[in-house]
C-alpha cells in the first residue's frame, strides 16, 4: 500500500464501478422497493415514539402552561430557548454544506447536500417549535407578523427577537425552495425508473413535468447558483441574529459584541457533526458505499475539526472578555459559569467540542468512521450544553446578588429535549423514503467528469 | 408530402460526447430546432446550442431583490412611524439601522421566491404531459441515456441525411415523429 491510495484525497471521489446507470437504480430502489428495511422500521418506530412523547408533553404544556417547566425568575430563559438555538445551529449546517461548498465547487458535497438538506427541513421544524412553547400564550404567536389589527398595535421592529422571528420564517421558506429546486431532476429520475402507475404519478407530479431539457438545465444551473449565492449568507446572518437575541440584552456573558460570529461558529461545528452522523448512517443503511466514499467522510472530518478550531476561538475570547475587562458582574458571572453551577457543563462542553475533536488532526482518526460518528455525537451534546450554559449561566448570576437563583428542569423540560429529537427523526426518516436521499444530476457531472460517457 | 412539412428526428445515446458531435454536426447542417435531454447539465452542449447563463431570470431575481428590499423595509418604517409610533428611550421613529435587518432578510426571500417562481414560469413547468415527448426513447434521459430531438423542414434537409448523422456518431436508436 502505497501513500498515494492511503489518502483519501487522491482517490476517486465516486468508486470506480459506479455508473450513470447503477447509480440511478441504486438511489430510486432505495425509494421504490415494496417493503423499507428493517433497520428503517427501528429507528422511525424509535423516533415515532418519541414523538409521542413531545405530543403529550406539549398537550400538558398548553393546558397547564409553562409552569410545569423549571423556568421562573429569575431564569425565565430555559430549555425551550436553549434548545431552539441548538435546533437552528444543526439546521443552519444543513444550509452551509449544501450552499457555501457549492460556490467553491466541492465535489464531495454533490453525495451529501441532500443528506444535509433533508437534516435541515427536519431540524428547522423543530427549531421554530421551541419560541412558540416558550411563548405561554402560543395561540397568539401571530402577533409576531406585521399586520395592521384591529388593535392597531404593531410588533416593535426594533427588536432582535422580531428580527429573528423574520429570519427564521424567511430562512425556512427560502430553504425549501432551495430544496425543491434542486430535487426536481432527482425526482424526475425517480418517476422515469418507478414502474408501478401509482409512483409514476406520484412522483410525476412532484417532478412538475421535469424532462431535462438542455435549455431548462440551463435555467436550472443560473438560478441554481444565485440561490446558492443568496443561501450563504442567509445562513450566517440567521445565525447571527441569534446570536443577537443575546448580545443586545443588558445580560452579563451575554452583552458582547463576539455572539454573531461565536453562534455562526457553533453552527458549523454542530451541523457538519450532526451531517457527518446522517451521512454514515445513510451511507450504511442504504448501502451507498459506491456513491458517499472515504473521500466524503474525510471532507466532513476536516469541517468538524474547522469548526472545533473556530469555536475554541471564541471560547477563548468568551473568557478574555470578562478577565480583560473591568465589568465585575461580568467576572462574577463567569466564574460561576466555570467553577460554579454550570462547571460541569462548561468543562462538559469544553471536552466534548474543543479537546476530543482534535484528534480529528490524525488522518486515522478522521477516516475512521466509528471514531467520526461518536465524536461528532459529543460535539452534539457538547453544543446543547453551550447553549444551555449560555441561556442559563447569565440569568443565574445577573447584576444584582439578590436576583441570583438557581434553575432546575423539571421532567417536562426534558420531555420537550426528547420529543424534539423525536419530531427530527420522525421528518428524517419520513423523508429517506420519499426524497433520493442523493443529488443524482450532481453525481452523474462528477462520473462524467471523471471518465465515463 | 409537401416541402413545407416539419418532421422530428429523435436520436438516443450512450454518451454525452456522441451527442454532443451529433448536435454540432447538425447545427453544422443549419438546423436550429435542436433540443437536448439530458440527465445532468452538459456543458459542451450548452455551448454547442448556444445557450447562455445568466439573462432575464437572473435579472427576475435582482428585480425580486429590489422589491423585497422596498417591501421589507417600508413595512418597518410604516409600522414604527406612520401607523403606530412608539417612542423607545428616544430613538428615532425611522430608526434604519434596526430595520436593515429585517429588510435584508426578507429582500432575500423575494430574491429566492422570484427565482423559484421564475425559474418553473421560463421553464413552462409544471407540464405534466409533452406531446412531443410522447416515446419511450426519452425514458431513460433522466437516468443514463442522452436525447436529442431535431425538427426540420423537408425543404431544408433530407430525412436521410439527418438519420445519417445520427448512425455515424453511433445512436442506439433513431425514431422519426410528427413535429
Amino acid at each position: 500500500m502505497t501513500l498515494a491510495t492511503d489518502d483519501p484525497g487522491a482517490l476517486p471521489i465516486v468508486r470506480p464501478g459506479v455508473t450513470l446507470t447503477s447509480l440511478s437504480e441504486t438511489v430510486s430502489g432505495r425509494l421504490l422497493s415494496r417493503r423499507p428495511p428493517l433497520w428503517w422500521w427501528i429507528g422511525f418506530g424509535f423516533a415515532s415514539m418519541l414523538l409521542l412523547v413531545l405530543i403529550v408533553a406539549v398537550v400538558n404544556l398548553f393546558v397547564a402552561g409553562i409552569g410545569i417547566w423549571g423556568v421562573n425568575i429569575p431564569v425565565a430563559w430555559g430549555l425551550a430557548i436553549a434548545e431552539y438555538v441548538w435546533w437552528i445551529a444543526l439546521a443552519s449546517g444543513g444550509t452551509i454544506i449544501s450552499a457555501l461548498f457549492y460556490l467553491t465547487r466541492s465535489p464531495w458535497r454533490a453525495a451529501t447536500n441532500r443528506i444535509a438538506e433533508t437534516m435541515l427541513l427536519s431540524a428547522a421544524a423543530c427549531a421554530g417549535l421551541m419560541p412558540i412553547l416558550h411563548l405561554g400564550r402560543p395561540g397568539l404567536f401571530y402577533w409576531l407578523f406585521p399586520y395592521s389589527t384591529v388593535m392597531g398595535v404593531w410588533p416593535q421592529v426594533r427588536s432582535p427577537l422580531w428580527w429573528d422571528f423574520t429570519c427564521l420564517l424567511c430562512y425556512i421558506l427560502m430553504s425549501i425552495m432551495y430544496y425543491y429546486v434542486g430535487l426536481a431532476p432527482d425526482l424526475a429520475t425517480v418517476r422515469d425508473v418507478a414502474k408501478g402507475r401509482a409512483r409514476r404519478m406520484f412522483y410525476g407530479v412532484l417532478a412538475l413535468g421535469w424532462r431535462g431539457s438542455a435549455r431548462h438545465w440551463r435555467k436550472h444551473q443560473t438560478v441554481y447558483g444565485i440561490m446558492s449565492a443568496i443561501m450563504a449568507p442567509m445562513v450566517v446572518s440567521v445565525h447571527s441574529v441569534v446570536g443577537l437575541d443575546f448580545a443586545a440584552g443588558l445580560t452579563p456573558g451575554w452583552h458582547s459584541t463576539q455572539f454573531p460570529p461565536y453562534f455562526f461558529f457553533g453552527a458549523v461545528i454542530s451541523g457538519t457533526a450532526l451531517v457527518a452522523m446522517l451521512t454514515i448512517l445513510v451511507r450504511w443503511g442504504y448501502g451507498l458505499e459506491g456513491v458517499i466514499t472515504d473521500y466524503h467522510i474525510n471532507a466532513l472530518g476536516k469541517l468538524v475539526l474547522l469548526g472545533s478550531v473556530m469555536l475554541a476561538y471564541a471560547y477563548l475570547f468568551e473568557a478574555w472578555g470578562p478577565i480583560y475587562g473591568a465589568n465585575v458582574a461580568d467576572r462574577t458571572e463567569f466564574a460561576s459559569r466555570i467553577f460554579g453551577f454550570t462547571a460541569p457543563a462548561y468543562w462538559g462542553k469544553v471536552a466534548l467540542n474543543i479537546v476530543v475533536p482534535q484528534a480529528l488532526w490524525f488522518p486515522a482518526v478522521r477516516r475512521s468512521k466509528p471514531a467520526l460518528f461518536v465524536i461528532s455525537g459529543g460535539i452534539i451534546v457538547g453544543m446543547w450544553l453551550e447553549r444551555y450554559i449560555i441561556v442559563v449561566s447569565s440569568l443565574h448570576r445577573n447584576y444584582m446578588p439578590s436576583y441570583w437563583g438557581d434553575y432546575y428542569p423539571t421532567v417536562w423540560d426534558w420531555a420537550i429535549l426528547a420529543g424534539s429529537i423525536g419530531l427530527f427523526l420522525t421528518l428524517f426518516f419520513a423523508l429517506l423514503r420519499i426524497v433520493p436521499i442523493v443529488a443524482m444530476s450532481e453525481v452523474r457531472e462528477i462520473i462524467a467528469k471523471d471518465g465515463a460517457p | 408530402m409537401t416541402e413545407n412539412d416539419t418532421f422530428a428526428i429523435i436520436g438516443v445515446f450512450a454518451s454525452s460526447r456522441a451527442m454532443v458531435e451529433t448536435a454540432r454536426q447538425l447545427r453544422g447542417l443549419g438546423l436550429r430546432t435542436i433540443e437536448a435531454y439530458t440527465p445532468y447539465p452538459v456543458e459542451q452542449l450548452a455551448e454547442t446550442l448556444r445557450l447562455r447563463r445568466g439573462g432575464p431570470l437572473a435579472w427576475t431575481m435582482a428585480a425580486g431583490a429590489l422589491v423585497g428590499a422596498s417591501c421589507g423595509y417600508f413595512i418597518q418604517y410604516w409600522d414604527e412611524w406612520l401607523n403606530y409610533p412608539l417612542n423607545v428611550g428616544g430613538r428615532p421613529h425611522n430608526s434604519w439601522p434596526a430595520f436593515t435587518v429585517g429588510a435584508f432578510e426578507i429582500t432575500l426571500l423575494f430574491a429566492v421566491a422570484a427565482g423559484f417562481f421564475g425559474l418553473w414560469f421560463a421553464c413552462g413547468l409544471p407540464r405534466l404531459y409533452d406531446p412531443r415527448l410522447d416515446s419511450e426513447a426519452f425514458d431513460r434521459a433522466s437516468a443514463d441515456r442522452f436525447v436529442l430531438r431535431v425538427e426540420a423542414r423537408t425543404r431544408q434537409v433530407a430525412r436521410e441525411s439527418i438519420r445519417q448523422v445520427f448512425e455515424a456518431h453511433g445512436a442506439e436508436r433513431i425514431e422519426e415523429a410528427a413535429a
